[in-house]
């Protein structure tokens, strides 16, 4: 998928990869792409300062652990990550309904 | 599982130019991808190196921190905005004969010293390669930017014979600056780690 076109979504994606419970950087990676289907392969460059970015604005939290005598950190959604997450989602619903009826000429609003 | 020296290599290239718990982060990432292409089947040499050419070179990932960076965002915003904002005040004091002004000299070098400076640092942040000095170069840079429009703004409300549009333009443009430079300012202090 190309990268352009996941401007503007990161945020959502990653916060969506946290929804289910703790997850380290590599396992954010990881979910990514199964939850895909390997569609989505997000380079390293960006997942990582991603994951502070929405730390710094509070909407995950971040913890150190020792796992196999390395140094971890795990990021979990906060509940203003979890409301953050909500309405993106209620926003890419209505965008893509609205997308979707001007390329494919689907009914608006989608009543799928 | 002893670490594999190729990810000992890399994990030392972060920690040149990233801040320790940044490239520990990383490190474990790719200690865990390793660790995923073992157990797909291949030998620690090869799952290292197929690990590290999934997470890309370090390079890259030092790139993506620094793009990140409040210090580096700010420090291109104002680099970019510095002629026009420059260029006005320049025409405003010009119109207003400020060299006219009760200013010692002494200050007025101290005013130009200190501009220069600023701009050095700025430009420093925006070029640098290490995250920490991106970081140090922004964060003062910024500062010394803040000052700047500081006293540019009180000097020229106080002394200004007559204000005149061009001057209470440029006053309002290094207002909004300095806004959106406290701002930075008090993003990068509340970050320390990004």
């Amino acid at each position: 998928m190309k990268a352009e076109l996941l401007k503007g979504h990161l945020d959502a994606l990653l916060l969506a990869a946290l929804e289910s419970g703790p997850r380290h950087g590599y396992a954010v990676m990881e979910a990514l792409r199964e939850s895909t289907g390997g569609q989505l392969d997000l380079p390293t460059g960006t997942i990582y300062p991603a994951l502070h970015r929405l730390e710094a604005a509070g909407l995950i939290a971040g913890s150190w652990s020792v796992v196999g005598g390395r140094r971890r950190r795990c990021y979990v959604l906060t509940e203003a990550g979890r409301k953050a997450l909500s309405g993106r989602r209620a926003d890419w619903r209505d965008f893509a309904a609205v997308i979707s009826a001007a390329l494919e000429g689907a009914p608006w609003p989608s009543t799928a | 599982m002893a670490e594999h020296r190729l990810i000992t290599a890399y994990r030392d290239d972060l920690l040149a130019q990233l801040p320790a718990h940044l490239a520990d982060e990383v490190s474990d990432g790719l200690a865990d991808a390793q660790e995923k292409y073992i157990g797909q089947g291949l030998n620690p040499d090869q799952a290292a190196s197929a690990a590290i050419a999934e997470f890309g070179n370090a390079r890259m990932v030092v790139d993506g921190f620094r793009r990140a960076c409040p210090a580096w965002r700010a420090a291109r915003a104002l680099i970019v905005t510095g002629p026009v904002v420059g260029g006005w005040w320049a025409a405003a004091l010009i119109a207003d004969r400020a060299w006219d002004w009760p200013i010692p000299m002494a200050v007025r070098l101290l005013v130009g010293v200190m501009l220069a400076g600023s701009v050095l640092l700025l430009v420093a942040s925006a070029r640098a390669r290490r995250y920490q000095q991106v970081r140090r170069a922004g964060l003062a840079g910024c500062l010394g930017l803040a000052v700047l429009d500081a006293c540019v703004i009180t000097t020229a409300v106080l002394l200004g014979p007559n204000l005149r549009w061009l001057l209470v333009v440029a006053v309002c443009v290094s207002a909004v600056r300095l806004t959106f430079v406290v701002g930075g300012l008090r993003r990068l202090v509340s970050q320390p780690g990004v």
